[in-house]
């Protein structure tokens, strides 16, 4: 009965069948080299321009992953750490910090400072023949705009809380700014370096209003040329660029970089190997992959973070109770953490919140490590040597759930119960900081360039990163202490006596730092310029190889 | 028919109303403080700066309240900002609306192409290789969730063959040829599902109709097997696979929330995602706006179709 059928519906399909495979092959045959839909513009290998033999060349289109895409491209409204691979290429701050996190006036706008006491202020001398994006000129009058922007509570800038010591700003002549301070403010510089220092054009500012976000007109290496919210940040070489390098080139290197929003760790890999893109930060997973791979190079930065911490709240019992805390805080072994969920890629910390790599960072002193005899003892010191219950917050990354799970078993084993309520990165942040509705939070933590930041924030009674809001005046006076000295070495002195107290009492519990892996294929050049004091990317000495 | 259009149109009001207050709600009924989520973990805004975010939002008035305020602007097209990037929410959507929709339809067209001829071949063949062969696909194309094929179509297509860009995405009408490159893997990812569902539903309302009384008549008349199947079977056979085309409209827009990260494509659901989790709520409010107009569309048009397929069908009345 069928056979008719049969002989009538072979051809119709097969048709179809050639018809969509020939489709499938003619798109496939563009290409992976074309899938960017920016290539035109000057950036074929023939726009390379050598500067000479073994020098940096100019030139060239390159291409970036990164996860997040930016919440805006205006550095003090963003409210995301992910924005700074975004604005790093936008702007300049008005002091930038080296890797150190000292700061660096070859790299800043403002060329020198003077710094006096009575009555407190910071003059600024700035760097003369710098222009805005947009054209307008970089002075005085725009650092004043600048700071008198965050200040402005409705502007809703998040540098705010940190920068409300400036009582007013003063232009004393073109290129020289004071800022009249109402306590000394050791802190300021190195706050500098982050959004608080960013200089945004008071011009494009004004025009734009609430659209300045996302045309943004800075001092920076590259210029904004197209957003596709979600997708990609497309920028050009800002070609009055004040920067050079040791040898007096201009910088940037490159004309023109992409920056695409690639959010699954698989794919971000993937697109590396595939020559999608030029350079990516590595997913642990994949780090030893890469490193076997002769196709590329790794550039590594240890500390760059805190991968993993225990933050408890002292008012939430029953972790209330410091024996509790401690029990918990030597129960934990970061070794098989960092084996099991960060496939040995990190670092056991051996120090407080602020990692190696920053001039605050001291592994000398005392701290809970992981010791289950001592678990015991303070479990029994507590009164609870049987162990506990209680209720852990984390939230729904692929790193930080299944690192609970971990917890939980070490815990177990000396007879602490915990139990795991997963959240959104911002629910977890804001019930476990605000609601006070957990004694501890399992996360991770970005690395700033000024320890006040964390002090002020996370140690302050009235911190708004301090869970508990114990009262507790003496840490209060320290953590205004330190922000308030400009000698590095005694403001070292105030923190270390403050870790003291955060981490013998586990207020902060930190498990393992970070090691940033940036990868790139070989033709990637100056990779080791590529993290700055944050960790996070800069692109302006980045140059490729034809 | 304009009628029943007419009063479909209007029992849609409060559908749109109902959906749109459900999701206000319970955005607000999340616990915790709104303005504090808003500000973005690691983040710190001031007690001065809350209390002016909670009042530019109105977060201070009753949920009724509020929901009424957002209702009195969306009428007149303004859904507001979004909170986390400051952007226009409503000419944020039409841009990511636009690009949802071209994945959609790309995803639609395949599952109707590759569903529709599969089920008849499966049912004109029915217990032969090739029938075993498509029920095999089809119900490994219902089980295996979307995003693992995606992730394995970018490895085999993108990393292994390095045939198609495993990223991103290239307006179809500024590079029509990239645009469909772009396209095709996601376009797959989220449309096998839909392509196995209706390729079930054709298989087995051709079954039925091909064992009708009128097919044996057609046949007796000496009517060409290709005519019998074609236009006799296929289009009585239509009717239960219009119903799961319509439904798949809400099953694509679901889907898409997935496959757009997967792909990083800017499409609606993408966004809906983050701004769920960031408790952007001015997007939420805007993208469940849009994805429900999508559905109720989809819905009605469904319904128009049926009677077009199916002369019995009267709407009028």
């Amino acid at each position: 009965m069928t056979r008719p059928g049969k002989r009538c519906l072979r051809p119709s399909l097969s048709v179809l069948e050639v018809a969509l495979f020939s489709w499938l092959l003619v798109l496939a045959a563009c290409g992976p080299e074309s899938t960017d839909s920016h290539r035109a513009g000057g950036s074929d290998s023939a726009a390379f321009e050598a500067i000479g033999t073994g020098e940096p060349r100019r030139g060239g289109h390159l291409r970036v992953g990164y996860a997040l895409e930016p919440t805006s491209l205006d550095a003090v409204l963003g409210r995301s750490g992910g924005d700074a691979y975004y604005w790093h290429q936008i702007y300049d701050q008005l002091v930038d910090a080296d890797p150190d996190l000292f700061p660096r006036p070859s790299t800043s706008l403002a060329q020198s400072w003077e710094i006096s006491t009575e009555p407190d202020a910071i003059t600024f001398y700035l760097r003369e023949g710098v222009t805005f994006h947009d054209g307008t000129k970089f002075n005085a009058d725009a650092v004043k705009f600048n700071v008198e922007r965050i200040l402005e509570p409705k502007t809703m800038a998040t540098p705010r809380a940190a920068m409300t010591v400036i009582e007013s700003v003063d232009v004393l002549d073109e290129f020289t700014v004071r800022f009249n301070l109402s306590r000394p403010w050791g802190a300021g510089l190195n706050m500098l370096a982050d959004r608080g220092g960013v200089m945004n054009s008071p011009a494009a500012v004004r025009a734009l209003g609430k659209d300045y976000g996302w045309n943004p007109s800075g001092t920076g290496p590259f210029k904004i040329d197209k957003v596709i919210t979600g997708t990609l940040v497309h920028l050009v070489r800002n070609e009055n660029y004040w920067g050079t390098d040791e040898s007096g080139n201009p910088l940037p290197y490159v004309d023109e970089v992409t920056i695409r929003v690639i959010r699954d760790q698989t794919v971000l890999s993937s697109a590396l190997r595939t020559g999608e893109i030029d350079i990516a930060y590595l997913p642990y997973k994949d780090v030893s992959a890469f490193q076997r791979d002769d196709r590329f190079q790794i550039e590594t930065m240890p500390g760059g973070a805190i991968a993993l911490l225990m933050a408890f709240n002292l008012a939430a019992p029953p972790l209330d109770d410091i024996n509790l805390r401690l029990a918990v805080a030597h129960a934990v072994d970061p070794e098989i953490l960092n084996k099991a969920i960060f496939f040995d890629q990190v670092i056991v910390a051996d120090a407080g919140m602020w990692p190696i790599g920053a001039w605050v960072y001291d592994n000398s002193l005392p701290r809970p490590y992981y010791d289950p005899d001592k678990a015991r003892e303070y479990l029994v010191a507590g009164g609870r040597p049987d162990g506990f219950e209680f209720t852990a917050v984390t939230y729904n990354s692929p790193i930080f759930v299944p690192a609970a799970e971990v917890v939980r078993a070490m815990l177990k084993k000396v007879g602490i119960t915990m139990k795991i309520d997963v959240l959104s990165n911002a629910a977890a942040t804001e019930r476990f900081f605000f609601g006070g509705d957990y004694p501890m939070y399992l996360t991770g933590w970005s690395r700033y360039p000024e320890p006040d930041w964390l002090a002020s924030l996370a140690y302050k009674s009235d911190g708004y990163y301090n869970a508990g809001n114990l009262e507790r005046p003496e840490i209060d006076r320290l953590v205004e202490k330190g922000a308030s000295l400009y000698d590095i070495e005694a403001r070292k002195e105030v923190y270390n006596e403050i870790n003291r107290t955060v981490l013998s009492e586990a207020w902060f519990t930190p498990l393992l730092y970070a090691v940033n892996y940036a990868a790139a294929p070989r033709k990637v050049r100056n990779l080791d310029r590529l993290m700055g004091w944050d960790g996070k990317m800069d692109l302006r000495e980045i140059w490729l190889d034809p | 028919m304009p009628q029943y259009v007419l009063r479909r149109l209007l029992q849609a009001l409060p559908v749109l109303l109902i959906a749109t207050f459900l999701v206000f709600a319970l955005m607000l009924a999340i616990p915790g403080d709104p303005v504090r989520a808003l500000i973005g973990p690691g983040e710190a805004l001031d007690e001065e700066q809350i209390q002016i975010l909670r009042e530019e939002n109105h977060l201070d008035e009753p949920v009724l309240v509020q929901y009424a305020l957002w209702l009195g602007k969306a009428l007149k097209g303004d859904l507001g900002r979004s909170t986390q990037n400051q952007r226009p929410v409503a000419a944020e959507l039409r841009t990511r609306a636009l690009t949802t929709f071209q994945f959609g339809l790309a995803a639609w067209i395949l599952a109707v192409l590759i569903g529709v001829p599969a089920g008849i071949v499966s049912a004109v063949y029915r217990g032969k290789p090739v029938d075993y062969i498509a029920t095999v696909v089809s119900i490994g194309g219902v089980a295996i969730p979307n995003f693992w094929l995606g992730i394995m179509a970018i490895l085999l297509f993108g990393v292994t063959l390095g045939w198609l860009p495993t990223q991103g995405y290239v307006n179809i009408f500024e590079d029509p040829v990239q645009g469909l490159r772009h396209m095709i893997l996601p376009a797959f990812a989220l449309g096998i599902t839909s392509c196995a569902l209706i390729m079930r539903q054709s298989r087995s309302a051709m079954l039925e109709v091909l064992a009708q009384d009128y097919m044996r008549t057609a046949r007796a008349k000496g009517l060409r097997e290709r005519t019998v199947v074609w236009v006799h079977a296929l289009r009585n056979a239509l009717l239960p696979v219009i119903t799961v085309l319509g439904l798949q409209t809400g099953r694509i827009f679901a889907g898409a929330i997935v496959i757009e990260t997967l792909f990083g494509i800017p499409g609606t659901g993408q966004f809906m995602v983050q701004a769920i989790f960031a408790r952007d709520f001015k997007v939420v409010q805007g993208a469940v706006l849009l994805m429900a107009l999508a559905v109720l569309t989809a819905n009605l048009l469904t319904d128009i179709v049926y009677a077009w397929l199916d002369p019995r069908i009267k709407y009028d009345g």
